[in-house]
């Protein structure tokens, strides 16, 4: 099932590359953590090493070690919701901050390069740069959820009958 | 009661990112590279695998750089690459091929010293600008 849920979060990924920050793999990462719960921590490495494997690795894998991890999370201690809105509002708001959330890698960068100030400089210069695409990826992540958050859920519960017969059993008896 | 209580917060959720979204146009618009319009003194330098540099040095009305770039072919500049959602991303500069997937290598591009938040499609120039295209080894 974990091969199952990397596979399906990594070929959608590739699938949408050519949009410009329009992805899946949010989407997926929270229905996977609400469904399986913390069986969604062997997916988020094996994603993060599969795309390091795919795309070389460098500072840009570097962000992927926590701003995955940091949606799971926030999934996690969500997870007993049940509204599309709230949903969609968390991977919105995930969209919205996430070139926020991997300046921090290059802080580190610039800082150790030309300095605090100088690095600090850089840093808000690079995330001006990006948040134009920051907010299609707010508007995207939102979209996406409040569209196939439902559909999604009601596929996965059925899946989840199927795999497992007896409890559909106990809950028809 | 719990539930009309959770429907507020959400609504007031809602509001809050749309706000968020705002600021950050809001920011995104204030602290954009403003172009300038006119003749502009430009060098252009590209630094080969082998660190030996060619410069170029052009008089442009170019607003962004890949303008700039056409206008340096005059003096032998050449460029290629493909063409994305993002502009050109540039993977052969006079000649030399910088293909990340074939080549492990790529070319950086420096404003003044400083690398280039932008593609060459909407990295502004300005009076006096020093552009670097560097060959430069994947680590």
């Amino acid at each position: 099932m974990m091969g199952l849920m990397t596979a399906v979060i990594v070929v959608c990924k590739e699938l949408l590359n050519f949009l410009p920050n329009i992805e899946l793999v949010s989407f997926w990462f929270i229905m996977f953590t609400l469904f399986f719960g913390w069986k969604i921590v062997f997916v988020v490495p094996a994603f993060v090493v599969i795309e390091g494997f795919l795309y070389g690795i460098n500072q840009w894998w570097i962000m992927y070690l926590y701003v995955w991890p940091i949606l799971v999370l926030a999934a996690y201690l969500g997870r007993k919701q049940d509204s599309v809105l709230f949903w969609s509002i968390l991977s919105g708001t995930f969209g919205l901050l996430y070139g926020a959330l991997c300046s921090l890698t290059y802080l580190l960068f610039f800082i150790s390069e030309k300095g605090a100030r100088a690095g600090l400089y850089a840093v808000f210069n690079w995330w001006v740069a990006g948040l134009y695409f920051d907010i299609i990826h707010c508007v995207a992540n939102f979209l996406i959820m409040f569209f196939l958050y439902t559909p999604v859920r009601r596929m996965m519960e059925k899946m989840q009958f199927i795999s497992k017969p007896d409890e559909k059993e106990r809950k028809n008896e | 009661m719990e539930k009309k209580k959770n429907k507020k917060g959400l609504i007031a959720g809602a509001i809050g990112l749309a706000a968020l979204v705002l600021i950050f146009a809001g920011i995104a618009f204030a602290f954009r590279k403003k172009p300038v319009e006119g003749s502009k003194s430009v060098t252009i330098e590209v630094v080969n695998q082998s660190s030996e540099s060619e410069n170029y040095q052009i008089k442009t009305d170019a607003e962004f750089l890949r303008q700039a770039m056409e206008d340096a072919k005059s003096q032998g500049l050449t460029f290629s690459g493909a063409e994305s959602e993002y502009g050109m991303m540039v993977d052969t500069v006079n000649g030399i091929r910088a293909d990340y997937t074939l080549d492990s290598a790529y070319w950086s591009f420096y404003v003044n010293g400083e690398y280039c938040n932008y593609g060459i499609d909407e990295q502004p120039v300005m009076d006096g600008d020093k552009f670097s295209i560097v060959y430069t080894q994947a680590q």
